[in-house]
């Protein structure tokens, strides 16, 4: 009660708190276990609170077996659901709502003030004795709004595990095929190290221009660039991980050398809509929302004194700006001038503002979800087009390159042209088998949260320019 | 041997041949013999007509005829051929009657000839009879003598070899590209005369050239000069055979020019004269020695000489790289370039990967597979080991003993004892005596003393 509250004499007493009793008290898991429900539905997963030394003791323990080995994307989630300090801290939202939904239950102090104040010769005494009259009023609507905001708490805090699971996920698969890259890097470096020392010895035994001579060293020279880029996205990618997984070094994690091979079929989604306006979280709190400003709306409809629609607008999601307002504030006031008719209109405009707010989430959702199926199901073709035609098809040219090579019918310059020219397709298969496994996960994140970032379409593999052919 | 197909029997390769030419028509067409092989078949007696002494084609045969009320009648049939280049290695080519280049015709000077020629190609087509003195409606120049055949036509030259000589035949119609699919073939009109330029052994071929990319089957009709494949009668060394010869036997060899370039063929072991030109037969007079002569593009040489020298004596054009088949031209040379620690980064990468060159362009003996359809660069191996050649290349083998008209392989020479080049063994071999101008013995070396002895490279593969 911030603003101007009117006292009332106070003749409800008795009768609000007889309504009230029961409302006042702390719930055993803090709200946590609903959390862990809507958690562990969506993505099969438990996450942990932790809030003592001994729970994070039980992290500690739990998570060394699963750093001590290469790590499975599963594990990097379970590591992160467990041990990111910021799902902690949104956490620790749930223990301030839920105080708040107590303290809106319960009766406030009657305060006593004295004031003595002198001005000169003058001295102004000034005592009030303030009775918790109000909170008896309000305490009905107070309580039910906080709870709502208490339920909104719980949605966003599991809304932030599932969007860390899938930051992890996708951080993962970034982080393994990046390393992969930088290997393959390293052979492609390889490659235009041995043509650029060959072309050296060549140069100096008379056989070589200083032309050819130069367009090897500068491939080489390109391709030292590249191997430097390559390892920073994977030290990047790594750190990232790293950072998610809540570690104190990038060292504790060991990534495994290969992403996980393509699943051999694309899951057919049913329902796949249907299925996301069932477990969307943002679409649960968009319904939530508007139940809560339904209720709302007829309370002001009845009361016409009772204005409900202050509370400040909670928007639908969990994932905007972390300084989200909330909070709430009731108004009595005495109708003596204003019968409360513009108060109805505008509580009717802001419910219907609601409405429309929760069929764009609806409708968002729905076109999320497909996009996303899009994404997996091109990305899974792409990937397997990859592995099975493009990879494949680079390798035989490459063999018949090699033919060739064994009939003097091309230099060593082009059999290793051609051997680099391989390598970079099993790297740009690497990043669509990445993609695929990111885009894996964006459709999960689609189906139960609310949709991230479009999967990145990767662009065309890096090529790099090849020297003449000699 | 000829396989006696009817033409319209025969499955050919443009279907719509069968139904264009009149059923009254095929009765009156004499039947063109097929040949599926591409070794040399021995020469065909004359079973009738005028006497002459047949012509051995290398790797190749003679078109049988049909006498029609003193009429020699051939009928050719162009068409798509798969050509054995040599064991290993088949070309998709255009050639006539089942073979390119397409069987030698032979007549005897003032035969009437009529040649039927029917297209199963699917383009138009024409035979220009080189070299031969005939009407000119007869000189089958697409557009300026006559129309092209068009596929499924069958089309009649009739004209009397009046010249007796050494000619070809070959395309004037899309001459470019049908020559460069391999449309060819010999023509010999013989002399009368049967005694006339007799000779013991008498060989021909025609040079052509191909560009074949190795791993395919298929010429590359637009090459203007860079060809890869360099054939004798379309095929390479090792694939082409000996001219066989008994000792002593005069032995001629007609060579006619399609490529296009001129070629420098070359005979070891002996010497011969040019006999025969484009023009005939040379004066007697006039002919001198050689040991090569160039055989300018389109043109035609008949030499001659006595078999005198028992041995197997190389025969080839003197263009080293038309003794080669397909090669890489943009190879860099790595003779002298130090290898070591390359190799075995390279091998990380390409693991079959072998340093080839760095000493010469010798493969030694190496064995490596080669893309499908291709055959190694230089090759062909003698009793003395690899003779890296390919291309242009065969043998001329002098026997004594070897019985006229046997042309079938006697193997390798047997060199008399004391007539191969050998390996110097320092002082530890007694050296024959040598035959020297007197005054000379008291330079020779003596046993035991030391003689100088120069260092040779290592072999391949010793890095
Ligand atoms: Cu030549």
């Amino acid at each position: 009660m911030n603003r101007s509250a009117l006292l009332l004499r106070s003749t409800a007493l008795g009768a609000a708190t007889l309504v009230l009793a029961g409302c006042a008290t702390f719930s055993p898991d803090g709200g946590f276990d609903s959390v862990q429900t809507l958690t562990k539905e969506r993505i099969g997963k438990n996450t942990r609170w932790v809030k003592s030394d001994a729970d994070k003791a039980g992290v500690v323990a739990a998570i060394a077996p699963l750093l001590a080995k290469p790590l499975s994307v599963e594990d990097a989630v379970t590591v992160a659901l467990m041990n990111n300090q910021g799902l902690q801290a949104s956490y620790a939202e749930l223990g301030i709502s839920e105080a708040n939904l107590v303290q809106a239950g319960r009766i406030r102090n009657p305060v006593f003030s004295f004031g003595r104040l002198t001005r000169g010769g003058e001295i102004e005494l000034e005592r009030s004795l303030m009775l918790p009259v109000m909170s008896l009023l309000t305490m009905p609507v107070a309580t039910r709004i906080e709870r709502r905001s208490f339920e909104q708490a719980q949605l966003r805090a599991a809304g932030e595990a599932l969007r860390l699971a899938d930051d992890t996920r996708r951080t993962y698969f970034s982080a393994v095929a990046a390393q992969e890259h930088a290997v393959y890097m390293e052979q492609v470096k390889l490659a235009a190290e041995a043509a650029a020392e060959l072309a050296r010895r060549m140069a100096v035994a008379g056989n070589f221009s200083k032309l050819d001579h130069a367009r090897e060293q500068a491939f080489y020279a390109d391709v030292l660039v590249q191997l430097a880029r390559a390892r920073q996205t994977s030290t990047e990618q790594r750190e990232r991980l790293t950072r998610l997984m809540g570690l104190s070094a990038a060292a504790l994690v060991q990534l495994p050398n290969r992403l996980p091979d393509l699943p051999t079929a694309p899951r057919e989604v049913q329902a796949l809509e249907a299925g996301a306006m069932q477990n969307r979280l943002d679409v649960i709190m968009a319904r939530r929302e508007l139940s809560g400003l339904a209720s709302s709306l007829g309370l002001t409809k009845a009361t016409r004194f009772v204005n409900l629609l202050d509370i400040s607008y909670l928007r639908n999601s969990f994932n905007e700006s972390p300084n989200r307002e909330s909070g709430y504030e009731i108004e009595l006031q005495i109708p003596l001038f204003d019968w409360g008719g513009a108060r109805v209109a505008r509580a009717e405009a802001m419910y219907m503002q609601a409405v429309q707010r929760a069929s764009e989430t609806a409708v968002n959702a729905r076109s999320e979800v497909r996009e996303a199926y899009s994404a997996y199901r091109t990305t899974y073709d792409i990937a397997r087009h990859y592995r099975d035609e493009i990879v494949p098809l680079k390798k035989r040219i490459s063999d018949e390159q090699l033919l060739r090579y064994n009939g003097m019918l091309i230099s060593v310059f082009e059999l290793l042209a051609d051997s680099r020219s391989q390598v970079l397709s099993v790297n740009a298969s690497i990043e669509a088998q990445r993609d695929f496994w990111m885009a894996e996960s964006a459709l999960q994140m689609a189906q139960t949260g609310r949709a991230a970032a479009p999967a990145a379409a990767s662009k065309a593999p890096s090529a790099v320019a090849e020297p003449a052919g000699h | 041997m000829v396989s006696r197909r009817d033409f319209f029997g025969g499955a050919g390769a443009v279907a719509l041949s069968a139904g264009l030419v009149s059923r009254v028509g095929a009765a009156s067409l004499p039947e063109a013999p097929q040949m599926d092989k591409a070794a040399t078949r021995p020469p065909l007696s004359p079973p009738n007509g005028r006497p002459y002494n047949p012509v051995v084609t290398l790797n190749g045969w003679t078109l049988p005829w049909r006498m029609n009320n003193g009429v020699k009648e051939f009928h050719l049939v162009a068409e798509p051929v798969v050509r054995e280049l040599a064991p290993g290695m088949k070309a998709h080519l255009w050639g006539y009657n089942g073979q390119s280049p397409g069987p030698t015709i032979e007549v005897v000077e003032g035969d009437r000839v009529r040649l039927f020629v029917t297209n199963k190609l699917p383009e138009h087509t024409s035979v220009h009879w080189h070299g031969q003195r005939l009407p000119a409606g007869m000189d089958g120049v697409t557009g300026l003598t006559q129309p092209g055949i068009k596929p499924g036509k069958t089309f009649v030259y009739e004209f009397i070899a009046k010249r007796p000589g050494t000619f070809m035949y070959h395309p004037h119609a899309d001459e470019m590209t049908q020559m460069a699919m391999g449309m060819m073939g010999f023509w010999v009109t013989h002399p009368k005369d049967v005694n006339a330029h007799r000779v013991d052994r008498d060989f021909c071929f025609l040079l052509n050239a191909y560009d074949i990319e190795p791993g395919s089957a298929t010429p590359k009709t637009a090459t203007m000069t860079d060809f890869n494949l360099w054939t004798f009668n379309s095929r390479v060394f090792p694939g082409i055979d000996s001219m066989v010869c008994g000792l002593n036997d005069r032995v001629r060899i007609r060579v006619g020019n399609l490529t296009m370039t001129n070629h420098p063929i070359h005979l070891h072991g002996h010497e011969f004269v040019v006999a025969g030109t484009d023009g005939g037969w040379t004066n007697p007079a006039s002919r001198w020695p050689e040991v090569t002569t160039d055989i300018a593009v389109g043109q035609m040489r008949a030499i001659e000489f006595d078999a005198t020298e028992p041995g197997d004596w190389a025969f080839h054009c003197h263009k080293s790289h038309h003794t080669m088949n397909a090669m890489g031209h943009d190879v860099p040379t790595l003779i002298g370039v130090d290898h070591r620690g390359i190799a075995e980064k390279i091998n990380k990468l390409v693991p079959d990967y072998m340093v080839m060159g760095d000493k010469g362009g010798s493969m030694g003996d190496m064995e490596m597979p080669l893309p499908e359809n291709t055959l190694p660069m230089m090759t062909g191996t003698g009793p003395f080991g690899g003779m890296e050649m390919g291309g242009m290349f065969t043998t001329v083998k002098v026997r004594k003993g070897q019985a006229r008209g046997d042309y079938k392989d006697p193997g390798w020479y047997k060199h008399p004892a004391g007539t191969v080049a050998y390996e110097w063994q320092g002082g530890q071999a007694d050296l024959p005596a040598a035959q020297q101008s007197p005054g000379t013995a008291a330079a020779a070396p003596k046993p035991g003393e030391k003689v100088l002895k120069v260092r040779k490279g290592s072999g391949h593969g010793s890095h």
